[in-house]
C-alpha cells in the first residue's frame, strides 16, 4: 500500500486581477512519478509553488505525510521534505556552482564547517549517478542555461527530499540528458519517494509518469493513471473540448511525432546577413567560435542544433550586432528581431508595462515617431495587436510584464520580435516554456513570415531537435564553436545526435 | 626628516584609522547582506555618547566601550526595523537615522551636562604596549602601542574574512546580498540574516564611537563623529567589501588624515585646510581608479521582498 505523501485540496490563489488557482487539487503517492500538464497560465507553476512553499494559497488545505501543514516559505517546505526545482533559475550568479550547491544546507548546525568540502564529494557522486555533469568551480554567471538547469536539479537532488517537485526541468536539456534524468526520477520513485513533474511536452510526461493530473484555468480537470489516457484525451482536457479540434494540428509537432520539411523557404531570396571566417572568444578568453562562415537569405529558416554552450550564444550576439568579431567579417542588417534564451534578462523589463516593453523594441521603427518623440498611441496599438494575436493573457496592455506567467511573457516577446524582424529573426529556443497550442502557433508564425515575399531570414538556435527538424529549410549543427552542415541523408534525430556528439571536445 | 616625526605620523595614522576600520568592517558585513546602512554615522555618535555615559556611570572605560557598542547596535536596530522590517528606502532611512542620531545625542548631552560646553573628563582607554612587538623600529609603536580597540580591529579583519569566505554562514550572507530570492529558495532566512548583519555593523560602529570618546578624545563633544560614518562607507568600497582590504584601506585613510601633522611638523607653509581635504580627495581618486573594477553586492540597497 503506497502512502499519500502530499495532498493539496481546493487551492485558491489570485495575483492581482489574475486568478491562478481556482480550486485545484493534487494528490501524490510515495513511489510514483506524477506528471502535471496544462496550458500556459493554467496554474501549474503556482500549484507547484504552493507545494514548494513559495506561494501561499488564500484558500485550501495542504497535507504532507498525512499531517496538515502551513508552509511559510521554502525553508518550511525543505523541512517537510519537499524539494522544488524552479522553472526560473534560483541560483546566485556571482557564486560558484559548488557554493550554490552548498547554500542553505543545514547551515544552522554547522555554520563554521567548510560547506564546500563536505558538499564536493556528494556532488561528484550525484553527478556520476545521474549523468548530469556541471563544472563545480565555475561561476554560475558564466554558465549557459543548460548548465544552470543541471545545477538546479542537482541542488534539489543533493538534499534527497522525500517529495521532489520539478517545474519544467527538461526544456533546455539534451535528449540524452532528458533520458537519464527520467531514469533517475523513476529510480527515486522506486525508493518510495514522490516525484512531481511539469514538462511542456505531453510525450515526455507520458514517458515517465505513473499518473497524470491536468489543470485548466486553475482547476484540476483530470487525474488518471498513465494507462487510462492517450495524448488526444490529454490535449482535450488541457484546452477544453471546444478548442481541441483547432489545436489538433499543433499536437503532432509538439509531441515530436512530426519530422519533416517546413513549407516556407522555397523562395529563398537576397542575402540579408553574412558571416565570413568569423572567430569569437568567451569572456574567459577561450575560443567560442572557430572560423564560422554563414549566409542567410530572406525566406529561409536556418536551424542550428547543438548542445548548449557550443557557441550558439556568441553566434546570436554576432547576428544581432551586439558582438564585433576579433577576426573575420560579420555583416548584419538593421531590422533584426531577437528572441533571447532568457526573456527575463534580455527580453522584457519586468517593471515596465506591455506598452513600454513594446516601445523598447520598436522605438527606432520609422513608424514609432519622429526624433525624440514617440507615437505612443501607435505603440499601444502594436502592443494590443501582439496581445490579441498571440493570446497574451493580461488584464490589459497597461499591466506590468512581471505579473504575467512565464509562458505569457514568452508570447509577448515572440510576438514583438516577429513584428520587429524586417530582415532577420534570431531565435534562441523560442518555444521554451510554451504549451502545445502556443508552440504550434509560434512555429506557424515563423513559417508565415518566411513564406511571404520579402519576409526575413530566420536563424533558429534550438536545443529541441524536433523543433529544428520541423522548421528548418537548412539544417546546421553547432559543435565546439564550428558550424557543420547536416547532409540531406542525416536529417533525423539520430543523425543530428551523432554530429552533436562528434564535437563535444572542441579541438582548439 | 627627523625620525620622531615619522614615528609620530605613523602613530597618528593608526590612531585615526582604527575607528574607521571598526566601522567600515562592520559596514562591509552589513553591505555583503545587501543592506547599505547610511545611518552608520548615527551609530558612531550614539556609540560615542553611550561610551561616555557608560564610562562615567561605572568609572570604567572598558564598561564604557561595551555600552558604546550596545548604543551603536540600538541605533542600527532602528534602521533595521524600518529598512528590513518595513522595507523603507535604505538611503532615506539611513540619512534620517544619521541626522536623528546627531540631534538626539546633542540633546541628551545638553540635558545631562548643560549647554555651557564644560569639557567632560572621562576615564580613558589607555594604550597597551605589546611587549616585543612594540619595539620593532618605525612601525612597532605605531601598531602595537595603541588602545585595546586597535588590537580588536587587527583581530577582526582575518576573523571576518574567514567567516565571509570559508563558512556556511558567510556563504549565506553573501548569497543574501547577491540574490535574495535564490537564497530564500535554498532555505536561507533572508531578513533574519540581514537583520543581524545590520545590528553587527551597528555594534562595530558603536565601538568606533566609543573609541573616539574614550581612547582618542577623552571626552564627548557634539558631532564628534565628524563624518566618519560616511568615510567608512567609502572605505568599504575601497576595500572591496573584503575585511582584510577594508582594514588596509582604513589605515590608508588614517594616514591621509595624519598627513597634516607630518607636513606641519616639516614646516611646510600651506594652509592646513588643504590637508584636511586630503582624505576626501583620496576617496574620490580611489573610487575613480582602483575601485572602478570592483563590484558591489548585486542586491545592495534593494528592499526585499520586492512584492508583498
Amino acid at each position: 500500500m503506497t502512502p499519500v505523501l502530499a495532498s493539496l485540496r481546493g487551492l485558491v490563489r489570485r495575483f492581482g486581477s489574475v486568478t491562478a488557482l481556482a480550486g485545484a487539487n493534487l494528490e501524490v503517492f510515495g513511489g510514483e512519478v506524477h506528471g502535471v500538464l496544462g496550458e500556459n497560465g493554467a496554474g501549474k507553476s503556482t500549484l507547484l509553488g504552493v507545494l514548494g512553499g513559495v506561494v501561499r494559497p488564500e484558500e485550501g488545505e495542504l497535507e504532507i505525510s498525512g499531517q496538515p501543514v502551513e508552509l511559510r516559505g521554502p525553508r518550511d517546505a525543505w523541512r517537510h521534505g519537499v524539494g522544488l526545482v524552479h522553472q526560473h533559475f534560483t541560483l546566485v550568479p556571482s557564486l560558484t556552482v559548488l557554493e550554490n550547491l552548498s547554500l542553505g544546507r543545514d547551515a544552522g548546525a554547522s555554520g563554521f564547517a567548510l560547506p564546500q568540502t563536505r558538499v564536493r564529494p556528494a556532488a561528484e557522486r550525484m553527478m556520476a549517478r545521474t549523468g548530469l555533469s556541471v563544472p563545480l568551480d565555475e561561476l554560475v554567471e558564466d554558465l549557459g542555461v543548460g548548465d544552470r538547469q543541471r545545477v538546479e536539479i542537482l541542488k534539489a537532488l543533493l538534499r534527497e527530499p522525500p517529495i521532489l517537485v520539478l517545474d519544467e526541468p527538461t526544456a533546455v536539456l539534451t535528449p540524452a540528458e532528458v533520458d537519464s534524468l527520467f531514469d533517475l526520477l523513476r529510480e527515486l520513485a522506486r525508493q518510495g519517494r514522490a516525484v512531481v513533474l511539469v514538462a511542456h511536452k505531453i510525450e515526455e510526461v507520458l514517458a515517465v509518469a505513473d499518473r497524470v493530473t491536468v489543470l485548466r484555468r486553475g482547476r484540476t480537470v483530470l487525474t488518471s493513471e498513465r494507462g487510462g489516457v492517450d495524448p488526444h484525451r490529454l490535449v482535450r482536457a488541457m484546452v477544453g473540448e471546444d478548442a481541441a479540434t483547432q489545436t489538433a494540428v499543433g499536437l503532432g509537432a509538439a509531441t515530436g511525432g512530426v519530422v519533416g520539411e517546413a513549407s516556407g523557404g522555397l523562395l529563398a531570396g537576397e542575402v540579408v546577413a553574412t558571416l565570413d571566417g568569423v572567430r569569437a572568444n568567451r569572456a574567459s578568453g577561450a575560443a567560442a567560435l572557430v572560423d564560422v562562415s554563414l549566409q542567410i537569405r530572406r525566406g529561409e529558416v536556418v536551424g542550428v542544433a547543438g548542445v548548449e554552450g557550443n557557441g550558439q550564444r556568441e553566434l546570436a550576439l554576432l547576428l544581432t550586432g551586439r558582438l564585433s568579431p576579433p577576426a573575420g567579417v560579420a555583416t548584419v542588417p538593421d531590422g533584426v528581431g531577437f528572441i533571447p534564451q532568457d526573456r527575463t534578462v534580455e527580453g522584457i523589463v519586468g517593471e515596465f508595462d506591455l506598452v513600454e516593453n513594446m516601445a523598447l523594441a520598436l522605438h527606432d521603427d520609422p513608424d514609432a515617431g519622429r526624433g525624440m518623440w514617440l507615437d505612443w498611441p501607435w505603440i499601444r496599438q502594436e502592443a494590443e495587436a501582439v496581445r490579441s494575436r498571440f493570446g497574451v493573457v493580461a488584464p490589459d496592455v497597461g499591466a506590468r510584464a512581471e505579473g504575467l506567467s512565464g509562458g505569457n511573457q514568452q508570447r509577448l516577446v515572440v510576438g514583438r520580435e516577429l513584428r520587429r524582424a524586417r530582415d532577420l529573426l534570431v531565435a534562441e529556443n523560442p518555444t521554451r516554456g510554451l504549451d502545445v497550442a502556443a508552440t504550434a502557433f509560434v512555429h506557424a508564425e515563423i513559417g508565415r513570415i518566411t513564406s511571404v515575399e520579402g519576409g526575413p531570414g530566420v536563424v533558429l538556435l534550438s536545443t529541441d531537435l524536433d523543433e529544428v527538424l520541423a522548421l528548418s529549410t537548412r539544417l546546421l549543427v553547432m559543435t565546439g564553436g564550428r558550424l557543420l552542415e547536416v547532409p540531406e541523408g542525416s536529417r533525423t534525430r539520430e543523425g543530428i545526435g551523432r554530429l552533436m556528439l562528434g564535437g563535444l571536445q572542441p579541438d582548439v | 626628516m627627523p625620525e620622531t616625526d615619522l614615528v609620530l605620523f605613523l602613530e597618528a595614522a593608526v590612531r585615526l584609522g582604527v575607528p574607521l576600520a571598526l566601522a567600515a568592517m562592520g559596514e562591509a558585513i552589513t553591505e555583503r547582506s545587501g543592506i547599505i546602512n547610511i545611518g552608520l554615522e548615527g551609530s558612531i555618535i550614539g556609540g560615542a555618547l553611550g561610551g561616555a555615559l557608560g564610562a562615567l556611570a561605572t568609572g570604567n572605560a572598558a564598561a564604557g566601550v561595551l555600552a558604546g557598542a550596545g548604543a551603536g547596535l540600538l541605533v542600527a536596530m532602528v534602521f533595521a526595523l524600518f529598512s528590513i522590517g518595513l522595507r523603507t528606502d535604505q538611503i532615506i532611512t539611513g540619512t534620517a537615522v544619521t541626522l536623528g542620531g546627531l540631534g538626539l545625542t546633542g540633546a541628551v548631552y545638553q540635558a545631562r551636562f548643560g549647554a555651557t560646553g564644560t569639557a567632560l573628563t572621562l576615564p580613558t582607554l589607555a594604550p597597551m604596549s605589546v611587549p616585543g612587538l612594540s619595539q620593532i623600529p618605525w612601525i612597532g609603536s605605531a601598531l602595537f602601542d595603541q588602545a585595546p580597540t586597535a588590537y580588536l580591529s587587527y583581530a577582526l579583519a582575518p576573523l571576518l574574512w574567514y567567516y565571509l569566505f570559508r563558512t556556511a554562514w558567510g556563504l549565506e550572507l553573501r548569497a543574501v546580498g547577491e540574490a535574495p530570492d535564490a537564497a530564500q529558495a535554498a532555505g536561507v532566512r533572508v531578513r533574519w540574516v540581514r537583520f543581524w548583519a545590520t545590528l553587527f555593523g551597528g555594534a562595530l560602529a558603536g565601538l568606533a564611537g566609543a573609541h573616539l570618546a574614550l581612547a582618542h578624545a577623552g571626552t564627548f563633544a557634539e558631532n564628534m563623529s565628524a563624518g566618519r560614518g560616511f568615510i567608512a562607507i567609502a572605505v568599504v568600497v575601497l576595500g572591496r567589501w573584503n575585511p582584510l582590504w577594508v582594514l588596509v584601506a582604513a589605515l590608508l585613510f588614517g594616514a591621509a588624515s595624519a598627513l597634516q601633522f607630518l607636513l606641519q611638523a616639516l614646516g611646510l607653509d600651506l594652509p592646513y585646510q588643504l590637508f584636511l581635504a586630503l582624505p576626501y580627495l583620496l576617496t574620490l581618486a580611489a573610487l575613480a581608479g582602483w575601485v572602478g573594477r570592483s563590484r558591489a553586492p548585486a542586491a545592495l540597497a534593494l528592499p526585499w521582498p520586492k512584492e508583498r
